[in-house]
């Protein structure tokens, strides 16, 4: 009996240790998240100065790979508490990140490569300008 | 032509001008700061293009238009008291410039461009992050409400003083639109008052114009003969306000 309600201790230990790491900090895949953005940003950049279409289309690949955590409703549970009210401002800095990644890969596939410099500096643009509201930068 | 002919047409033209001012089209910069570009005279209908009346707006109610081009937005609000008078505005590259008052009989009509002057956020048909705040409503942009919020940054300007700015990023007031009230109460924008910001807006949101409008070039295009007027809560599917 004993070892019976050992082995159901441990396996419940176990369970629930599995379960905690499924169970991921939202707010720990928020700064994956921001890291892998950068590290897209930073690849759309060098293939922009390094005339590499293929590293930019990679890096808006990578980018819009990030977007949905903030897109959905999840995006609440991320941002500092004492920005949570402002969550459709987050919501809507993701769709136009995703409208000028789009249009990047359309500028790109259409050789006019002036708008998709321009896509890239508006994207800049709203990194910066969710950073200046969110993190009251 | 002779000489007196000549000096004739020339006070006959001046004094068309001085009475109606809309008559000339394209920018003036006077030496003593101000900063008017005029477009096409251009009457405010409502969605069925009948034309608004003065007195038939609502008042503290957000209404919105397109002017001078058909892809930028304008707010026109009736507000609950008579407007101040000749204030005096600075750009933000340092022009000053002069916004006269609201129209109507009590003056408590006005027009602004609808594009925040801080990182041009404004309404479209899915949402709209800027509008006028009635008296009643509290904002997190200013201790006082009855003014124009721009929710994405909190910039507040003045809706009774040609927009100057209260509060928040904004380096500039919005650019005002020029009304003129007629006789018979209709509603016409003859022009655009400071530094408006619509070259950025078409540059910075091309993407997005495409969706809305087929296209830049039609985003573009100027208005003319008269501009459909909605109230902004028919205009966008989701409104802001902070």
């Amino acid at each position: 009996m004993k070892k019976i309600v050992t082995a159901l201790a441990l396996a419940s230990l176990l369970f629930g240790f599995a379960n905690a790491a499924e169970k991921k900090d939202p707010r720990l895949e928020l700064m994956k998240d921001m890291r892998t953005m950068l590290d897209a940003m930073e690849q759309i950049q060098r293939g922009g100065l390094y005339s590499s279409t293929e590293d930019m289309k990679s890096g808006v690949k990578k980018l819009q790979g990030t977007l949905k955590s903030l897109e959905g409703d999840e995006v609440k549970s991320i941002l500092p508490k004492d920005q949570v009210y402002a969550y459709k401002f987050a919501q809507k800095t993701a769709g136009m990140l995703r409208l000028y990644s789009d249009d990047m890969i359309t500028s790109i596939e259409a050789g006019r490569m002036d708008d998709a410099l321009e896509d890239y500096t508006q994207l800049l643009k709203q990194c910066t300008s969710c950073h200046i509201r969110i993190r009251n930068w | 032509m002779e000489r007196r002919t000549f000096f004739k047409v020339m006070a006959a033209g001046a004094t068309i001008v001085a009475v109606n001012p809309s008559l000339i089209r394209g920018n003036l910069y006077a030496d003593d700061g101000r900063m008017y570009a005029a477009y096409d005279k251009v009457q405010i209908v409502d969605a069925a293009g009948n034309p608004i009346k003065a007195s038939s707006l609502e008042k503290e109610v957000t209404y919105i238009f397109n002017y001078p081009y058909a892809s930028t937005p304008c707010m026109l609000v009736n507000l609950p008291e008579p407007t101040q008078q000749d204030v005096a505005l600075k750009s933000e590259m340092g022009e000053e410039y002069v916004w006269k008052s609201g129209v109507g009989k009590e003056r408590t009509i006005v027009a602004y461009s609808a594009i925040c002057a801080h990182q041009l956020t404004h309404p479209t048909p899915n949402d709209s992050f800027i509008k006028y705040v009635p008296k009643n409503v509290k904002t997190m942009a200013y201790e006082k409400s009855g003014i124009i919020v721009c929710s994405s940054h909190l910039s507040a300007y003045d809706a009774s003083a040609g927009a100057k700015v209260l509060a928040g990023a904004a380096p500039q007031p919005l650019a005002a639109i020029v009304l003129e009230v007629a006789p018979d109460d209709t509603i016409w924008a003859v022009g655009v008052l400071g530094s408006d910001k619509f070259q950025d807006y078409f540059r910075a949101f091309k993407p997005e114009l495409k969706d809305f409008y087929n296209g830049i070039a039609q985003g573009k295009q100027l208005v003319s003969i008269s501009a459909k007027t909605v109230k902004l809560t028919e205009y966008s599917k989701e409104i802001i306000q902070y």
